[in-house]
């Protein structure tokens, strides 16, 4: 029933473009109509982790193009009810479009659908929420191509008879999960004599991932290669290796913004590691948000976005780029 | 409780002989309230917008209120409850498991939560008089051992999506029962808080076991000479707090439509506060419910309003905290319990002899 | 060291105080052997060198802790001054290029600024500690926020780093595990053999008795509640150094105000206040270690850590308390 009002929606815009004269026809393929100001808020998972920050510059220098009166705000930890907090808020405050990375995708969904009945547009970028409640989900990488790049970062040197460790952040955490999923289903049809040894936890704190760094590697002395696919675990199981020495014998990668793994990077305890451009992601979460302010985003559709690219929404999904694999020479091109 | 300050035993006089007179605490939270409330209506555009939405905002904290009302029973024996964020997630995680991997119906999966949260309770009460571990340490201990088990019971993938009867409980509103003019109005949260309030209030206030609680609170020995069988009234007291702290954590799931094993990690300290700036002393042996009840209001619709005017989380958490030291500060300085700074100034007003120590 | 502990002269130290630090010692050997039988890497110098180092942060952090509640008191703000005060050393360090004596001195001086303003508002203010230090725990937390402005502590400069990990002239010994045991001396020294010690002790066994015999029960709070904030902001430090990271959960995230309560409890010390544990404190944050580590060498899952943690503590405190003969 949605859809169908979605798509009468999309057919009376069609309509409208259709009658009206260039400007506007110019305006579908290029810069969106920025006539009426709106309110957009960014909420992240947490506010204080630089990956997000990354996130908020990006959508930060973004809106102010596209008139848009950006917020960036969160809980101080990564909870759902910190962030139906800030949903109910923003709800209040009659907000045009709420951009959100989730804690958890189930938990939010009842606050969200209740944004959506309010009228205000949502936006889900990195991590998901349930379908049903956001308008639109933009997806980091799709899920086999950032598997396929966490492997290939890490066997490449381990070598296709490595003996491997997984570091994630929590046992319940979606896209870590699918990420490991990935992750399994590319081993088990390409490097079949890869085994998994052990999987921990690092509770997205760095300080845990460390111990649960040392620890792996304590206990697994034959481990060759950690994949971590998580900021603080990726950050956590280098720190190990390089306390323990095994710079060039052991081998991490994970998905962490450049800056937290730059030193490593260079040291040489991880060669690769893929993520994606986290301040051009903010950029594309404005962009798409102007777009379904206006109404101008359909389920399946696709559209230019100045200086980023053209991008395929299907199925309301939009994938934002392939893996982007920082290595010792072109980390420096990027500062988040 | 054991973190006793000194000052308590320096109390010049028997605490009953020198109260405010009755209900002033209240009385004042209850100013609190009416200025938080009118205030934030006035200034912050969006805090009310009729009287559904203003009832509505309540959803959005009276979980921390049902915590509460269990843990200040808790907090009149002179004890603490550390493990209700513990309990409160593996009663969720628990009855969520029942209804999706066994098929119970989500009501009694959800009946059967509670009573597994009045177990938990009964365990703690049996680690603290059993094995003679003081309360703090006690819960500690098994809010560790709770959150351990909420965690290997919610998997990967904690369920999710119950039947719409059910998130009724934590978003939907009393209809039908109340004449037409009020549907849509009150939240079911809402009644189901008031009805407990009401109940412990009534428990507190005018049952037998009231007095021995509080008794008990004041002194346990004392309560312990005149033949009250004290074991009884702290085991009925930490059972309590862990089915209402379960209650607490299935009212979330229903909220959320969904349980995860850290859902209830958020509620201990904002509870504790509540308790705490509604009165009820943390040494134990005095307080009220109807305080409780108000702190509960005061201090959810003030983070809600500090929320809907723009201010970030961390800042209404801060003036959270600013407000109960502010608030505990101005009360001492009004009770007259101790030897602190600003009591002995305050007596030394009131009283030219300085306060002398005089410990029984 | 525990030899020492119980040979000290100082007055109404019960049996059970000595042999707490032995039990400790020998339940961590003998976690350590049964583990070293099912898994030789354990017993590693290098794995024990990290067991020893994993413990140093916490154990600084419960040694401030053990002297708080010694007097019968309890500081949960020590978490969020952790936090604050890696935060602010390692910002400063990562953009700013302080020195590291310069770190020291900033934390230090944070430490014993907000560890006072804890001290004057139970001791002056009279609010009872468990709701000062939750409320200073709100604000101290909101104060690392506000300064790190959403950012994060990814690296800290080559000085920090070796300080917090290498040991000094080459030793083997890393210099925080040197530095614990040179805190834990001082801590052990002012508790069982200075005025300031008796004076604390004399407050936490019955605060009235001290004011009556002239003690200044005030200002013995207010200095405890500043050194329980100082040490809790040089393990902040330490913190920073040997991870290379801070963020705005620091300290909190991991229940670090929880978890030092856990091992001064553990032990020894009592919670009633009046008898204190400097070396039991720290004996029961290495044996916390130990098991953790060993917890993974025996590839138990992950989610039970947590259940072990509390299981220890129930289990060590209930050991304490039989042997002190105390109830509820």
């Amino acid at each position: 029933m949605r859809s169908h009002r979605v798509s009468l929606g999309g057919a009376a815009l069609a309509l409208v473009l259709a009658l009206s004269a260039s400007p506007l026809v110019a305006a579908e393929s290029g810069t969106p109509d920025t006539a009426k100001r709106i309110k957009v808020a960014m909420v992240p998972k947490l506010v204080g982790l630089s990956v997000f920050k990354a996130n908020e510059d990006g959508a930060k220098a973004e809106a102010a193009k596209l008139n848009i009166d950006f917020l960036y705000t969160g809980p101080v930890t990564a909870s759902a009810q910190g962030q139906v907090d800030a949903f109910n808020s923003l709800i209040a405050r009659k907000f045009d479009v709420i951009t959100t990375t989730s804690n958890n995708p189930t938990q939010l969904a009842p606050s969200l659908m209740r944004a959506m009945k309010a009228g205000i547009k949502v936006v889900a970028y990195d991590s998901d929420v349930a379908p049903a409640a956001r308008d639109f989900f933009i997806q980091n990488t799709a899920y086999p191509a950032f598997g396929k790049a966490l492997v290939e970062s890490v066997i490449k040197y381990a070598g296709p008879n490595a003996k491997i460790a997984i570091l994630s952040s929590t046992p319940d955490a979606t896209i870590q999960n699918e990420w490991i999923g990935a992750v399994k289903t590319y081993l088990a049809a390409t490097y079949p004599k890869v085994e998994i040894v052990a999987t921990e936890y690092g509770q997205s704190s760095p300080s845990q991932s460390l111990t649960a760094g040392l620890n792996i590697l304590q206990a697994h002395p034959d481990v060759t290669g950690i994949i971590a696919p998580d900021g603080a675990a990726v950050v956590g199981a280098a720190a190990a290796i390089e306390k323990l020495g095994k710079t060039g014998k052991v081998f991490t990668t994970g998905a962490s913004n450049p800056d937290a793994v730059r030193q490593y990077v260079k040291s040489g305890v991880i060669k690769e590691t893929p993520l994606w451009d986290e301040v051009k992601e903010g950029q594309l979460v404005m962009y798409v948000a102007r777009l379904a302010a206006n109404g101008a985003l359909k389920d399946n559709d696709t559209f230019t976005a100045p200086g980023l690219g053209t991008y395929e929404v299907k199925d309301k999904v939009i994938v934002f780029s392939e893996p982007l694999i920082f290595d010792a020479s072109n980390i420096d091109q990027y500062k988040f | 409780m054991d973190m006793r300050a000194p000052a308590n035993a320096n109390a010049v006089t028997p605490r009953n002989r020198r109260r405010l007179p009755v209900g002033g605490w209240e009385l004042a939270l209850t100013g609190l309230l009416a200025a938080v409330v009118v205030g934030f209506g006035a200034a912050a555009p969006g805090f009310y917008t009729g009287p559904a939405s203003l009832l509505g905002l309540t959803e959005n904290f009276l979980p921390f209120g049902l915590v509460a009302l269990g843990l200040s029973l808790v907090i009149l024996t002179g004890g603490i409850d550390l493990s209700v964020g513990a309990v409160a997630s593996l009663s969720a995680v628990l009855a969520a498991q029942l209804w999706s991997r066994f098929g119970v119906d989500i009501w009694a999966a959800a009946a059967v939560g509670v009573a597994l949260g009045g177990v938990l309770g009964l365990v703690n009460a049996g680690v603290i008089l059993r094995l003679g571990i003081e309360p703090l340490i006690a819960t500690l201990g098994t809010s560790f051992l709770y959150g351990s088990a909420a965690v290997a019971a919610a998997g990967a993938e904690p369920p999710s999506g119950f039947p719409g009867g059910f998130t009724a409980l934590g978003t939907g509103t009393v209809d039908g029962v109340l004449p037409a003019s009020l549907a849509g109005l009150v939240p079911i949260q809402l009644v189901v808080f008031a009805a407990f309030a009401v109940l412990f209030s009534a428990l507190v206030a005018r049952s037998p076991f009231g007095r021995v609680l509080v008794m008990v609170g004041y002194s346990p020995d004392a309560a312990r000479y005149s033949g009250i069988r004290t074991g009884r009234v702290l085991v009925t007291a930490y059972a309590v707090s862990g089915a209402m702290a379960s209650l607490a954590g299935l009212v979330l799931a229903s909220y959320y439509d969904a349980v995860r094993p850290d859902m209830g990690d958020v509620l201990l300290l904002t509870a504790i506060t509540m308790v705490v700036l509604g009165g009820v002393s943390i040494f134990g042996g005095e307080g009220t419910v109807a305080g409780v009840v108000v702190s509960v209001l005061v201090l959810g619709f003030l983070r809600q309003g500090m929320l809907i005017a723009g201010f970030s989380d961390m800042v209404t958490t801060m003036l959270t905290g600013a407000i109960l030291l502010a608030s505990i500060a101005v009360k001492n300085l009004f009770n007259r319990r101790g030897t602190g700074l600003a009591n002995q100034i305050w007596a030394m007003i009131r009283r030219p002899e300085p306060p002398r120590a005089n410990p029984s | 060291m525990s030899a020492a502990a119980a040979r000290s002269p100082a007055a109404s130290r019960p049996s059970w105080r000595e042999r707490r630090e032995l039990v400790l010692v020998a339940v961590t050997a003998a976690s350590a052997g049964v583990v070293g039988l099912v898994n030789p890497g354990f017993l590693t110098f290098e794995n024990l060198r990290f067991v020893a180092l994993n413990s140093v942060v916490l154990s600084i952090v419960a040694l401030g802790q053990t002297l708080v509640i010694a007097m019968r008191g309890i500081d949960l703000s020590v978490a969020p001054l952790m936090g604050l005060s890696a935060m602010v050393c390692g910002l400063l360090a990562q953009s700013h290029g302080l020195p590291l004596w310069g770190a020291v001195g900033i934390a230090l001086a944070l430490g014993l600024a907000l560890g006072t303003l804890n001290g004057v508002l139970v001791a002056a203010l009279n609010i009872p500690p468990i709701i000062t230090t939750l409320g200073t725990y709100s604000l101290f937390g909101g104060l690392t926020f506000l300064y790190s402005d959403g950012t994060q502590v990814d690296q800290v400069p080559p000085a920090y780093a070796a300080f917090g990990n290498a040991g000094p002239l080459g030793l083997p010994v890393p210099t925080p595990v040197l530095v614990l045991v040179l805190v834990t001396a001082a801590c052990w020294f002012a508790l069982n053999h200075s005025r300031f010690g008796r004076a604390v002790l004399a407050v936490g066994n019955n605060a009235a008795a001290a004011y009556n015999a002239g003690l200044r029960v005030t200002a013995i709070r207010i200095q405890v509640y500043a050194l329980s904030g100082l040490l809790a902001c040089f393990s902040g430090l330490v913190f920073v150094c040997y991870t290379g990271s801070a963020t705005v959960t620091t300290g909190t995230g991991d229940h670090v105000e929880l978890q030092s309560i856990a091992v001064a409890l553990v032990g020894g010390t009592l919670i009633a206040g009046g008898r204190a544990n400097v070396v039991g404190t720290v004996l029961a944050s290495l044996f916390l270690s130990t098991v953790l580590t060993a917890l993974v060498f025996l590839q138990v899952p992950p989610i039970w850590y947590s259940a072990g943690e509390g299981l220890m503590i129930l289990v060590a405190v209930r050991g304490g308390t039989r042997r002190a003969g105390g109830t509820a």
